[in-house]
């Protein structure tokens, strides 16, 4: 991770005051993803140790980590907008939207699975930009804006196809289906959106600027960065990573779910938040947002196997995210 | 007479830094007592403590002769202490007669809110201040000077005994300072024991009858007005004597840099017309409200160009944003560090890269060496104080993020710098080095256009002085020959100047 503007500065004569224990949950706290992978470590090895024989076996990890991998790539584009200051509540309809038009493309006019994901991809890029627009061009803060199109785009989704369409084909859903070193695709391509996206947000110059925008956008515009034009390309960026989870879904499933996604844009912004973004923006790293995704798949796959009913691991979850933004209180509080 | 206002031995300690260090400060009732320091010198927070917002590690706050314990804000109102906060505390979406009585409001039977009575004292406070404003407006919609006048007003609605205003003209123009000095006048005649926190020595000459002087948290003088002289006061602020020399007119000016011919962007800037030569420092001078930063945030592409042109080099340029502006050379650091020039929350080196982010990476990709390395240059050239690059620009006194504000578009290299007050909230010493920082610029060939509302600095700095009032660009004055008046009476043009208090 290179550290210019991403790491806060080296802990300052304030902290130093502190005592050891206190230095210690500083430093943690002061990363997130550090800590994130502290906690995942431990709740691995801790599973390992009390169920081996349900946690540690190849099936379990490999549905693990498939579950997710959808939201694993929404986190990467949701982390770019909240880095921005801003952020999408339409995903879950767009990952609906993408997911339809793939499935009506091959499923009912015999188009090529190639074709199928392109398009649906294609519908997530374009229902971003719209939402970019929305939010650049009028000028409407991107919580309405977002909300207006979640909904709008879900419409859509039914005015497509209502009922939806099962199977789409087998070409199609071996994009979806296939394995690889024991895990399905959506899984590898995850691996690379993230390492990809987590590689450009770190170190490139371009996607350097976003955290400028968050920090100040004002300033960030008088200094020549160009606020609304890079705005408008996070949303389509988001766009695309939406419609890509959609066809990845609808190709694992071999089915377009008119359904699809719905609420998923919450439990992709908890994980964005536990993985160290803050609604202010500015701040917070792509492997942290992961790090945030894999934590709440392991803490609802280690209930589940401990036999917690559902309702307990949404009230864990929870408790899970406060816990770690008030985390954040404690390290601004102490660092003044 | 007890004094009204009696501090004994204060000490407050922040983190990191004694704030204050046994201050004592006694003032009368009626009198108006400056407390004058350089930023840091702990001025603030003596007034916050004294108004009950801060609690004191040592020592004791007499309310005419009364020990006061630790008090908050509901406290501190039944004592009859108000504060002026320098940030406000008005909540612009709601009336002024609101945020009058915000959390005391007049109520009726059943809780109700009594707002006719509301209305009423407020018109009659307001009234009192020597101002005639709607109870009913919301207070986004003032100019700040009456904003100032309505916390005053909230201060007033309590039976006030003390009065406390922090730094209260940063954000007013020269007339409305003086409306405020009036009402200030008359509360002391009333008998109302004032303490009045500011940096502005011709201020304090101009209200005030005592003064304690603060430096790094200790009192290093206490004098009568009437029996100092602004060079005594500077050198208590200060440790030193310290001497703005003007610019001498040596150097030589090279081609026309920037042109502004005739422009216009509604609603602030009519018609303003000027140029800027290499190795020149023009300063734009007016009075607040008088269309200056707008001005140069049109010719930076920040704002609508509604009528004239821009010549860069003698070629016309259409900017479509900064970027633009900056692909021309040109540079702008803005008026307001905090909101619209730096970015706090993030380190130093990441501050002064801001603008060169393609300088710093190589093939997009950025170096964090790289930009350490300009960050380190930069920090030494400016001699910013700061423990590293990686610092946060939040954490730094004012000065030095000036200086990080001056570094961020220093490291672009421009032809033409446009600086919107260079130094404001900037003290003493740090200004003297901006000066110097600023002179060594033009000296190597950098066009400098310098937005001021400080007449002294404007001498200083000025080869020329171009004045705008309301909009217009009015007239032009030779640096090392105008005088404040001259100035004064093309800013104000119609208006009266005799009475008009000098920001020093």
């Amino acid at each position: 991770m290179s550290n210019l503007a991403l790491e806060p500065a080296a802990p300052s004569f304030r902290s130093r005051a502190g005592t050891l224990p206190r230095r210690t949950l500083l430093r943690l706290a002061n990363s997130r993803a550090l800590m994130l992978f502290v906690l995942v470590a431990a709740l691995i090895a801790a599973m390992s140790a009390f169920y081996p024989n349900n946690f540690p076996t190849r099936y379990n990890i490999a549905a693990v980590l498939l579950n997710a991998a959808q939201n694993a790539i929404l986190v990467t584009g949701m982390m770019l907008l909240m880095i921005a200051g801003g952020f999408d509540l339409s995903i879950g309809s767009i990952l609906a939207l993408a997911g339809v038009w793939a499935g009506v493309a091959v499923g009912w006019w015999g188009w090529p699975a190639e074709a199928g994901l392109l398009i649906g991809i294609a519908v997530g890029g374009l229902a971003g930009l719209v939402n970019g627009l929305i939010v650049t061009r009028l000028g409407i803060n991107a919580l309405i804006a977002t909300l207006a199109t979640l909904t709008i785009y879900r419409g859509l989704t039914y005015l497509t196809a209502g009922t939806g369409v099962t199977p789409i084909g087998d070409a199609f859903k071996a994009y979806g289906q296939s394995v690889f070193l024991g895990v399905q695709t959506p899984f590898w391509v995850m691996l690379a959106v993230v390492t990809v996206g987590a590689w450009l947000l770190a170190n490139t110059r371009f996607f350097r600027q976003y955290y400028f925008i968050g920090g100040n956008a004002r300033a960030a515009k008088l200094s020549g960065i160009r606020v609304e034009r890079l705005t408008l390309i996070g949303f389509v960026i988001m766009g695309l990573l939406a419609g890509l989870a959609g066809v990845l879904g609808a190709s694992r499933l071999n089915s377009a779910v008119v359904s699809a996604g719905i609420n998923v844009e919450l439990s992709v912004i908890t994980a964005t938040v536990l993985g160290g973004a803050s609604l202010k923006g500015g701040e917070g790293t792509v492997v942290g947002g992961v790090l945030g995704v894999l934590f709440i798949a392991l803490v609802q796959n280690a209930m589940i196997i401990n036999g917690i009913g559902i309702f307990w691991q949404n009230i864990i979850v929870g408790l899970v995210l406060l816990l770690g933004v008030s985390l954040d209180r404690f390290k601004h509080t102490h660092r003044g | 007479m007890t004094a009204r206002i009696l501090a004994q031995g204060i000490a407050k300690q922040f983190p990191g830094v004694q704030a204050l260090d046994a201050v004592s400060l006694a003032v009368e009732p009626g009198e108006i007592h400056a407390l004058l320091g350089e930023n840091g010198a702990g001025k603030s927070t003596l007034g916050k403590i004294i108004a009950g917002v801060y609690s004191a590690d040592a020592g004791q706050v007499f309310i005419d002769g009364a020990a006061v314990g630790a008090i908050d804000e509901v406290e501190a109102g039944r004592l009859g202490i108000g504060i002026v906060h320098q940030e406000g505390s008005l909540v612009g979406q709601l009336s002024i007669a609101e945020n009058v009585f915000a959390g005391r409001q007049p109520t009726g039977r059943f809780g109700r809110i009594d707002r006719r009575a509301m209305r009423e004292r407020t018109r009659a406070l307001l009234a009192d201040l020597g101002v005639t404003l709607d109870p009913d407006l919301k207070v986004a919609q003032l100019p700040p000077a009456q904003a100032q006048v309505v916390e005053i007003a909230k201060a007033l609605s309590r039976d006030l005994r003390a009065l406390i205003l922090d730094e209260p003209t940063a954000a007013l123009t020269l007339n409305e300072t003086e409306r405020l000095f009036e009402v200030c006048r008359t509360l002391a005649a009333r008998g109302v024991a004032i303490i009045y926190v500011s940096h502005r020595l011709a201020e304090i000459f101009a209200l005030c009858h005592g003064v304690t002087v603060l430096k790094d948290g200790r009192v290093t003088g206490v004098r009568r007005v009437a029996e100092t002289s602004q060079d005594e006061l500077i050198r208590l602020m200060v440790g030193r004597e310290v001497h703005f020399a003007r610019t001498t007119g040596a150097r030589s000016f090279g081609e026309i840099r920037l042109e502004a011919r005739g422009i216009a962007a509604a609603p602030f800037v009519r018609d303003a017309s000027f140029a800027v030569r290499a190795g020149e420092i023009v300063c734009l001078a007016g009075l607040v409200g008088a269309g200056r930063s707008e001005t140069c945030e049109a010719i930076f592409g920040a704002r609508r160009l509604a009528a004239g042109e821009v010549l860069v080099r003698g070629r016309r340029v259409r900017f479509g944003g900064p970027w633009d502006a900056m692909a021309a050379g040109l540079g702008m650091a803005p008026e307001d560090r905090k909101d619209a020039g730096l970015f706090l929350s993030m380190d130093v080196a990441a501050n002064v890269c801001a603008t060169v982010l393609d300088k710093v990476s190589s093939s997009g990709r950025i170096s964090s060496t790289k930009a350490d390395a300009l960050a380190g240059r930069f920090i030494r050239e400016l001699r910013i104080a700061t423990p590293s690059a990686r610092h946060l620009v939040g954490h730094l006194s004012g000065g030095n993020q000036q200086k990080v504000l001056l570094a961020k578009w220093l490291a672009m290299e421009p032809d033409v710098l446009i600086v919107d007050e260079p130094t404001r909230g900037v003290d003493v010493g740090a200004r003297s080095e901006i000066y110097r920082i600023l002179r060594d610029l033009a000296s190597r060939g950098l066009a400098l256009l310098v937005v001021s509302s400080d007449l002294p600095e404007v001498l200083t700095l000025a080869d020329r002085i171009v004045v705008m009032a309301d909009g217009c660009t009015v007239g032009e004055l030779d640096g090392a020959t105008a005088d404040e008046e001259q100035v004064l009476r093309l800013a104000t043009r119609h208006t009266r100047v005799d009475a008009l208090p000098v920001a020093a």
